[in-house]
């Protein structure tokens, strides 16, 4: 692949993120199939194989949603409206085809919605199922066959298991790369804010694999390199929650005295730590981890599989504790839980998770938002009050 | 359709009954028949916190219990039914017993809860969330939401049904073994069998409601739906209770009889979750001569087929509750409706039972009965000419319904569905 | 309203000054400073540290620090009641809840998005009633047959109002019932944060004393109310301020930073013109 000379790492992110569709353009306009996707639960795996670009569809917190409501209610996640909208306003017209797949009501529905008015050339839906349950691992494996079938007639290539087991190898080196980014995030002050971070994380939803692992590589090796990194400060935050596909909650936070230093949201360590084992038929890693490894809310999850006795705390550990692990292992003295209104997979869970936190000692704060700028000025108060909360 | 008034309170009395004599009790979201015949053929006595959130809101303790879940922090935004149950368990756990002022004696502390990822994500997180004040341990039945196309693609059925009857399998060893007991399998074979027949009888019913003038209204309807939806009690006595409504619906049929009190002047359809606690709403419109033939899918039988074929009553039951997702996905993939349950029946209603126009309930906290009202009034619209009057609402919240400007939109719609008539007309529409 | 409390190195009051507030915060924060200044007779110079906090704190030019109304309301009702442990403070455009313990803000609840449950609700009320705000506290003081207010937004609850009034129900009947769903309001937000007492009321609507009343029957427990509990925040960002000048004159730092504080200065200089 030509990438012609251009700026490199930060730079280069900053670039990307300010205008995401351009190189995927350049891309299209050089031959090559550019597939969206919604979420995390579609496999980029096999796009990459099958030689596509998975491209992330997001919205855009600067426009107003003016089409999605002919046809979604306003009284649904608004991130979602705004990925609508700006499919029915043909922002995403350079797509070949779209994969969804069925995370959450409203993502599904707006799956078979995109469907119906924008006539896609390529559209398949992976309905995933809701548990781990031994059946649905079976099942999710049977539906990634679905969805392997159903690519291949689009692009007329067989699918093999070794060039799949490449493409895994691919996503698993990206993903390696990203961990080691998060880990320039544990000393203090972190060497890369989360403002950068999730910058870096929107334009990996936007390149083909090997050119997001260049750009990880660049990345790395200039953030550890700089002088002129984020300040110490008082407050190490880790922000759990429903997605952020965009900068204006993270620098509202930042620009406080707070440095995010790990998440657990859908543009972050969420999509991108947990690997895929390289398993004899590579669809059975593939189907463990988006189904099982994956650790988003809209999947029941429990302490035991069947156990006919229940333990709230127990159960609390099992679902949450990797939250108490990130916390121990990036320092972080605060948690900001956050959804966008609506959310009802992240909903149910806060006062659960706020039992969690506050069982293991950790201050946290639970702020909810509508996916517009003009709603984070008063969130500025909570936030800073939180602060002074934590430093005490 | 006398018998089946009495038929919600009785459901609580026994499930307190079962409590107090160490029976096992369960707590169940509305389950597309997929958990209620296993749990009838263990024994065990089933109460639904959806329809306790109607039951209270009807009576109107909602408030409290909601009041409740919000001071336990539950946002303001999700399903009513959902935080009006969290707010009542909170409440009993905080008492250790039933609060006093509960409708229907309460729902006493369940063995066991039974959720679903089927329609909607409330139906396993709000259940998982009740872990804050139950002790009882949780399963979550699967049901397979497959798209209208996909569905289509060989193979693709019967890996769904191999999920659903494993699953299934998996919920029975389950039960064992909480319980302590063998399944008895050729009960369960039973239950299953006339759970299919009521259904068909129920069905049967629905079918007479295409007749002119509408021989069912919407209120008679949801008096007897409780029964095929929530299984309760001796199935062939309910069987027998439907054949009756289907003999006195017939005969409304055969006479012209009107299911409402005056001269049917307006036919229409209703989506999805009525206001249960305001459903007098329907008697000021049906005043009018505005006569609800029909409702969203969402409370129906699915389309009948023959299960006979099949002998293990888990794939029996197994194929049922897919026949209601996809039973109709090939009409909808020929008609390039590509939204299927919830969706696309509804446009198949408004045809075959000839509407005029539509009502919908726009939900302001249950997403999955909302979400995909604005897309069908569009489809209604292009495909069959018939108008959409929305009313905002909720489940159980009182404060957000407001009746009153449907109502005062009532005599202007009226005029919209008599012209769309004559749009219908020139377009070459049976009505 | 823009207040200013002005303490020396021993914590006393010695200037204090209620002003109103515009959409010039900037202006307004210098032209009341000004004011103070001259009351206590002392000039900018003699000031050494200066807290800006509430909604308008990132538009304090001459601040060395913005801390949030949360922190300093609580630093302030500390000073008066040491052994608070929830304060609800309702002002014009918004209420909280602070949990306090061992004089530490430890957590919090705030409704800043709907008018109802704030003083602005109490403002609507009154001017339907033709009342002054000030005149509410004590009329629903008599009051035999309160009447419950249902609605919760403020729009709907002045409907109401007015359809009570032409039933003819008296004034003072309606003016607890409103402040019954004012306190009932604030006691649910609170609970979130598990009530203990003692529990201070502050903010401007804390000089209503048929709100604290009504608070008192909702919580269960006594309400103590500072005597000026319009001053509190004012009062904490000015105790907060001595605490972080004592810190850095601890570390060696000379205060007041005259370099920086000149350079603000300027802002007075410019008098009236618009920014």
């Amino acid at each position: 692949m030509v990438v012609k000379t251009q700026s490199k790492g930060l730079t280069r992110v900053q670039e990307i993120y300010q205008d995401r569709p351009h190189r995927a353009r350049e891309l299209k306009a050089g031959g090559k199939k550019v597939m969206g996707y919604m979420c995390i639960y579609p496999v980029l795996e096999m796009l990459t194989a099958l030689d596509m670009v998975p491209y992330g569809i997001l919205g855009d917190i600067k426009e107003p949603i003016t089409k999605a409501d002919s046809c979604l209610p306003n009284m649904v996640c608004p991130f979602v409206r705004s990925c609508l909208d700006l499919g029915l306003k043909g922002k995403y017209d350079f797509l070949d085809g779209v994969a969804l797949a069925h995370t959450c009501d409203v993502i599904e529905k707006t799956a078979h919605i995109w469907h119906i008015y924008l006539d896609p050339s390529y559209f398949h839906f992976i309905d995933v199922p809701h548990t781990t349950h031994k059946a649905a691992q079976k099942q999710f494996k049977e539906l990634l066959k679905d969805f392997q079938k159903s690519l291949e007639s689009f692009t007329g290539k067989q699918l093999t298991p070794p060039v799949l087991k490449k493409a895994i190898q691919a996503h698993n080196q990206q993903r390696a790369l990203v961990r080691e980014l998060y880990d320039l995030r544990k000393p203090d002050p972190p060497l890369i804010s989360g403002t950068e971070t999730l910058k870096v994380m929107v334009a990996l939803m936007s390149l083909p694999v090997n050119e997001g692992i260049n750009l990880l590589k660049e990345t790395i090796a200039e953030v550890k390199q700089r002088k002129n990194g984020p300040q110490k400060k008082s407050a190490r935050l880790l922000v759990w929650g429903s997605i952020i596909d965009n900068i204006s909650l993270f620098e509202m936070i930042e620009s406080l005295d707070a440095n995010i230093v790990i998440d657990d949201t859908c543009v972050g360590s969420r999509a991108y730590f947990p690997d895929v084992e390289l398993t004899e038929d590579p669809l059975d890693g593939l189907a463990h981890r988006y189904l099982v490894e994956l650790k988003c809310p809209r999947t029941f999850r429990e302490a035991e599989i069947g156990a006919t006795k229940k333990d709230y705390l127990t159960d609390l550990e099992s679902r949450f504790g990797y939250l108490g692990e990130y916390a121990k292992d990036w320092k972080a003295n605060g948690v900001i839980l956050q959804a966008l209104r609506y959310c009802d997979t992240h909903g149910y869970e806060v006062p659960g998770i706020k039992d969690y936190l506050n069982h293991i000692g950790l201050p946290n704060i639970y702020i909810e938002h509508d996916y517009s700028e003009a709603a984070l000025a008063p969130l500025k108060t909570r936030v800073q009050a939180f602060l002074e909360v934590i430093r005490g | 359709m006398a018998p089946f008034r009495s038929l919600v309170e009785e459901r609580y009395q026994k499930s307190i009954e079962a409590a107090k004599a160490g029976e096992p009790t369960a707590w169940c979201v509305a389950n597309y028949s997929m958990g209620d015949p296993i749990l009838m053929a263990m024994g065990v006595q089933t109460v639904y916190p959806e329809q306790y959130g109607a039951v209270c809101a009807a009576m109107g303790t909602a408030q409290e219990y909601l009041k409740r879940s919000a001071d336990e922090g539950f946002l303001d935004f999700q399903c009513g039914y959902a935080r009006n149950s969290l707010g009542y368990a909170a409440k009993m756990t905080e008492l250790g017993q039933i609060p006093a002022e509960a409708p229907m004696g309460g729902m006493a502390k369940p063995k066991l809860l039974l959720g679903t990822g089927a329609t909607c994500d409330g139906k396993f997180k709000w259940f998982q969330a009740m872990a804050r004040y139950l002790d009882a341990p949780l399963w979550v039945l699967e049901v397979p939401h497959p798209a209208v196309g996909e569905s289509l693609k060989e193979g693709v059925a019967e890996h769904n049904i191999r999920f659903m009857v494993e699953e299934l399998r998996e919920f029975v060893s389950f039960l064992e073994r909480l319980l302590n007991k063998k399944m008895d399998w050729d009960r369960l074979s039973q239950i299953i069998n006339d759970v299919i027949e009521l259904n068909r009888v129920w069905r049967q019913v629905i079918e007479l409601r295409k007749a002119r003038p509408g021989p069912m209204h919407m209120r008679d309807f949801l008096v007897c739906m409780n029964a095929s939806l929530f299984l309760f009690g001796d199935l062939k006595a309910w069987t027998e209770a439907y054949r009756k409504v289907y003999a006195e619906v017939k005969y409304r049929v055969d006479n012209k009889i009107c299911g409402i009190n005056t001269e049917e002047k307006y036919r229409l359809i209703f989506a999805q979750i009525p206001p249960f606690h305001s459903l007098k709403f329907f008697d000021d419109l049906a005043e009018r001569g505005w006569n609800f033939v029909i409702e969203g899918s969402n409370y129906h039988p699915p389309i009948p087929a023959d299960y006979s074929q099949f002998s293990d009553p888990l794939e029996r039951i197994a194929r049922f509750s897919y026949q209601f997702f996809t039973g109709f996905h090939e009409d909808a993939f020929h008609d390039k409706e590509y939204m299927g349950y919830f969706a696309y029946p509804n446009l198949g209603y408004a045809r075959d039972y000839q509407c005029d126009g539509a009502l919908f309930h726009a939900l302001l906290t249950c997403r999955p009965a909302t979400n995909q009202l604005i897309l069908v009034q569009d489809r209604l619209m292009k495909k069959l000419k018939v108008p959409t009057l929305v009313v905002q609402g909720d489940l159980v919240d009182l404060k957000l319904f407001d009746p009153e400007s449907a109502l005062r939109q009532a005599s202007a719609f009226e005029e919209t569905m008599t012209h769309y008539r004559k749009v219908r007309k020139e377009a070459g529409l049976a009505w | 309203m823009t207040k200013v409390v002005v303490i020396d190195r021993g914590g006393n009051v010695i200037s204090r000054v209620i002003g109103p507030t515009g959409a010039e915060h900037r202006h307004l924060a210098n032209k009341v400073m000004e004011e103070a200044l001259q009351k206590a007779a002392l000039s900018f110079n003699d000031i050494f540290y200066v807290v800006a906090t509430g909604y308008g704190r990132i538009n304090v030019p001459f601040a060395d620090r913005q801390v949030t109304e949360l922190t300093c309301h609580t630093r302030g009702i500390v000073s008066f009641f040491p052994n608070v442990r929830l304060a609800i403070d309702i002002g014009g455009q918004d209420a909280k809840g602070l949990k306090i313990k061992d004089g530490k803000l430890i957590d919090f609840v705030m409704n800043d998005r709907c008018a109802a449950g704030t003083g602005r609700f109490l403002e609507v009320v009154a001017a339907t009633l033709g009342l002054k705000v000030e005149e509410l506290g004590s009329l629903s003081l008599k009051s035999t047959h309160k009447v419950p207010i249902s609605s919760t937004c403020t729009v709907f609850a002045q409907q109401e109002v007015i359809a009570r009034i032409s039933e003819g129900i008296p004034v003072e009947d309606i003016v607890a019932g409103i402040h019954d769903a004012i306190a009932s309001r604030v006691v649910r937000m609170a609970r979130r944060l598990k009530i203990e007492p003692d529990v201070v009321f502050t903010g401007g609507v804390a000089k209503n004393i048929g709100v604290a009343k009504a608070l008192e029957e909702n919580l269960g427990y006594p309400v103590f109310v500072p005597v000026e509990p319009l001053l509190t925040g004012a009062l904490g960002a000015a105790l907060l301020g001595k605490e972080f000048a004592l810190k850095e004159i601890e570390k060696g730092e000379i205060l007041p930073k005259k370099d920086r504080r000149l350079e603000k200065v300027t802002f007075f200089d410019e008098g009236d013109k618009p920014k």
